[in-house]
């Protein structure tokens, strides 16, 4: 017998069902699958390069002029869109001035002019290219830039004997995201040229989660109790080269940089 | 007595003697033996870089005032394997440093030797045990 | 000059050892039999990577009493006995009757020759030990680098004539490993001896193998597909390494140096060829044949075995704490308006 829960309701519950499994199974699947490595994780070897100007500045900037006049367009600042969540980081009102001041004086104390180590994040986005080289109970991370390196232990989580350049890193999977602990990391690095910075108190959680067989979703949420006023977080998409026989090259930065540090030690002639 | 030490040495495959030996840097070219220092002083600061470690004193000069030195120390890395971590340096610790100023007449040396007030050799006085506490073994 | 020049050498590269010898093994035994496998010779099976390559990974040190060229008065003679490398490493430990080797001691006849009071470290001489039976690290009837060509040692002594006077000039008259731009131990061929600590960690991922060395954290990520070399205009402090797998051996084959890295004053023709091979759980066999026309006259080969040692490596950041090359370079200048001061 035909009535209206039959021709109406029980159709339109059954299809509301319908979507709302739809819904349910898509939100729980990931859009992407990444392969596996011969231990069953996801695979997140190869060559990786950011594409943006995260380097340059992390909050949202227009393009303005660069520092050496005579190289013109050449070396001008690029514009680009921030890549923190909400746009700005939240820094302490101390804090902030100390920003203003970095920025300002940024050729002077910027130690990637120095080729410095880069610490984490900043290593990731530096506009060189990186290579992981997953194992199961190591991840080793090569920095094209200044031959920076970093071994993140996939073990039980150990504890830094120490401070250090970029920081100490201890790994684990959650699904197909691998999600890095870093701790220890001094404060003499800063987070990009326009004189973000943090303190020795720098806490960084990073995920790497792959979206499709040749991008990344980086993201990485800082907490610095000394210098922001709450956590905040970065996301950027990374690129895998994929061009034949990829491969890093030397970028041993140190003897560019030998001229800024130690020029004015260098022997006066008299002739 | 020197002879004999480069003998053995030698023998340990330490001394590559027709080698062009890259020793990361000279001795003679930053420090000045001719400027042998002996000084007594508290630690105030501990800098754990490569390629030398920094301990900072300040010893009390004679007209009273006080002057902050620094003392270079080995690689962090081979304190570390001593069983030393950044924790493990008290400040105020009392230290005596045998050594030579660097050759820029800065109040910086190397410290060739330092002891504590007691006599005991300071980095191994900072360990726990008689010794660098072993992987896995308990102090004595 | 010679002599304190050696003993300086010496005081330093004692002083060094320090690092190793907290990971160094018990000492007093012989080298294993493993150890002493110097060829493919071992059937020893090593596990499998996930990617079913070979395991080379771990934390590896080159420690060892073994000196790299054969001492003269053995001549052609390759291997001790068993035996004799006992007796060998008691007299390190030991000494002979009434000999006291201390740093300390070296220091108090040679002050000025050492940097630190080796007892500051914890320097424990009844750890040392030899990891092999032969005489020395270069294989073969000789032992020793054969000599250099003419033209190498011309072209060296040229290169430190333009110096000569001008050492202190800029930080460009120094030598690398002051710059801390390519220290003695992170260059390859690897070596083990004069500097601080000889870590190396190998990871293994799919398609590669990467050598970290604790020292400057020098990283070679190493392809193993047998690629081809980089084109010859592109020239690397550490050359272009590809690799390949013969059997459970990696080959690797090292081309394009710059003409500035001159390991013991070879050119930029450098031809480096280095196999690893892992012939016990705790040892590897690694094996360098150097190859250079300009500089030699035959190729010549080493080998040097590593022992599986406790990690973790440490970081090394040399130059973001190099204060030596400003503290030389500023005493040279204050050394030179003393002298105009007294001249004028």
């Amino acid at each position: 017998m035909r009535t209206r829960l039959t021709d109406s309701v029980i159709p339109g519950t059954a299809a509301a069902i319908v979507v709302l499994l739809a819904a349910i199974v898509s939100a729980q699947a990931p859009s992407y699958r990444a392969p596996r490595t011969g231990d069953g994780k996801p695979n997140l070897n190869g060559i990786w390069q950011a594409l943006n100007t995260a380097d340059w500045d992390l909050q949202g900037h227009a393009a303005s002029k660069g520092p050496v006049p005579s190289l013109g367009a050449v070396f001008a600042v690029p514009p680009g869109l921030s890549v923190v969540e909400g746009g700005e980081i939240p820094y302490l009102p101390a804090a902030a001035a100390k920003k203003k001041q970095n920025q300002a004086n940024w050729t002077t104390l910027d130690p990637e002019a120095k080729c410095y180590l880069p610490g984490v994040p900043r290593a990731t986005y530096l506009p060189y290219p990186f290579q992981i080289v997953q194992s199961p109970q190591t991840i080793l991370m090569s920095y094209e830039y200044a031959g920076a390196v970093r071994v993140v232990n996939m073990g039980a989580p150990t504890k830094a004997p120490a401070d250090s350049w970029m920081g100490w890193s201890n790994g684990r999977w959650e699904g197909d995201t691998l999600v890095v602990d870093v701790t220890s990391q001094l404060d003499s690095t800063w987070f990009d040229r326009a004189g973000s910075f943090h303190s020795d108190a720098l806490h960084v959680v990073e995920r790497y989660t792959p979206r499709s067989a040749d991008t990344l979703t980086y993201e990485a949420t800082i907490e610095d109790p000394k210098v922001f006023s709450r956590p905040w977080k970065i996301s950027m998409p990374l690129y895998r080269r994929v061009e034949k026989d990829a491969k890093l090259l030397e970028y041993k930065c140190v003897e560019f940089a030998e001229e800024l540090l130690y020029g004015s030690l260098r022997k006066k002639s008299s002739n | 007595m020197r002879t004999t030490l480069i003998a053995v040495v030698a023998a340990a495959g330490l001394v590559l003697a027709a080698v062009p030996v890259r020793a990361h840097h000279a001795f003679a070219a930053e420090f000045d033996q001719n400027k042998p220092i002996k000084v007594q002083g508290s630690v105030t600061k501990w800098e754990l870089t490569n390629p030398h470690s920094w301990i900072y004193i300040d010893v009390k000069g004679e007209s009273g005032n006080t002057v902050t030195w620094m003392i270079e120390g080995a690689s962090p890395n081979n304190l570390y394997r001593l069983g030393l971590t950044k924790e493990s340096l008290p400040a105020g610790s009392v230290i005596t440093v045998e050594g030579y100023q660097a050759k820029d007449g800065s109040t910086r040396a190397v410290g060739r030797n330092i002891v504590f007030a007691n006599g005991k050799k300071f980095f191994l006085g900072l360990t726990e045990a008689e010794g660098a506490p072993k992987e896995g073994t308990a102090p004595q | 000059m010679g002599r304190r020049f050696l003993a300086s050498t010496a005081a330093l590269a004692a002083v060094v050892l320090i690092a190793l010898l907290s990971q160094a093994p018990a000492a007093g035994q012989a080298p294993s039999s493993a150890a002493k496998a110097t060829t493919a010779g071992k059937a020893w099976t090593p596990p499998r990577t996930p990617d079913g390559k070979p395991e080379l990974q771990g934390i590896w040190s080159d420690n060892t009493l073994t000196p790299f060229e054969r001492p003269k008065n053995l001549g052609a003679k390759e291997f001790y006995t068993d035996q004799e490398v006992v007796e060998l490493a008691k007299r390190v430990r030991e000494g002979r009757p009434g000999e006291e080797i201390e740093g300390a001691q070296l220091g108090a006849a040679n002050p000025q020759a050492v940097r630190y009071d080796l007892e500051l470290y914890g320097f424990d001489r009844t750890k040392l030990r030899y990891t092999s039976n032969r005489t020395s690290l270069i294989v073969g009837p000789e032992g020793v680098v054969p000599p250099m060509l003419p033209q190498a040692r011309e072209r060296n002594a040229a290169r430190a004539a333009k110096n000569k006077g001008h050492e202190f000039d800029s930080h460009e008259q120094r030598p690398l490993s002051e710059r801390c731009l390519l220290m003695g131990q992170e260059a390859i061929p690897m070596t083990p001896g004069a500097n601080e600590g000889n870590l190396l960690q190998i990871v293994q991922g799919p398609g590669y193998v990467t050598l970290l060395h604790e020292i400057d954290h020098n990283t070679r990520v190493i392809p193993t597909d047998g690629r081809p070399h980089l084109p010859q205009n592109i020239r690397l402090w550490q050359g272009d390494s590809v690799g390949h797998w013969e059997g459970n051996t990696l080959v690797v084959d090292t081309t394009n140096f710059t003409n500035l890295t001159a390991f013991r004053g070879s050119s930029e023709n450098l031809h480096l060829v280095e196999r690893f091979t892992r012939a016990a759980d705790d040892t590897m066999i690694y094996q360098f044949t150097v190859e250079d026309p300009a500089t030699w006259a035959k190729p010549w080969t080493a080998e040097v075995p590593w022992t599986k040692t406790k990690g973790p490596v440490y970081e090394y950041a040399c130059h973001e704490g190099n204060t030596m090359i400003s503290t030389i370079l500023r005493g040279a200048r204050v050394a030179e308006e003393e002298a105009a001061k007294k001249g004028k």
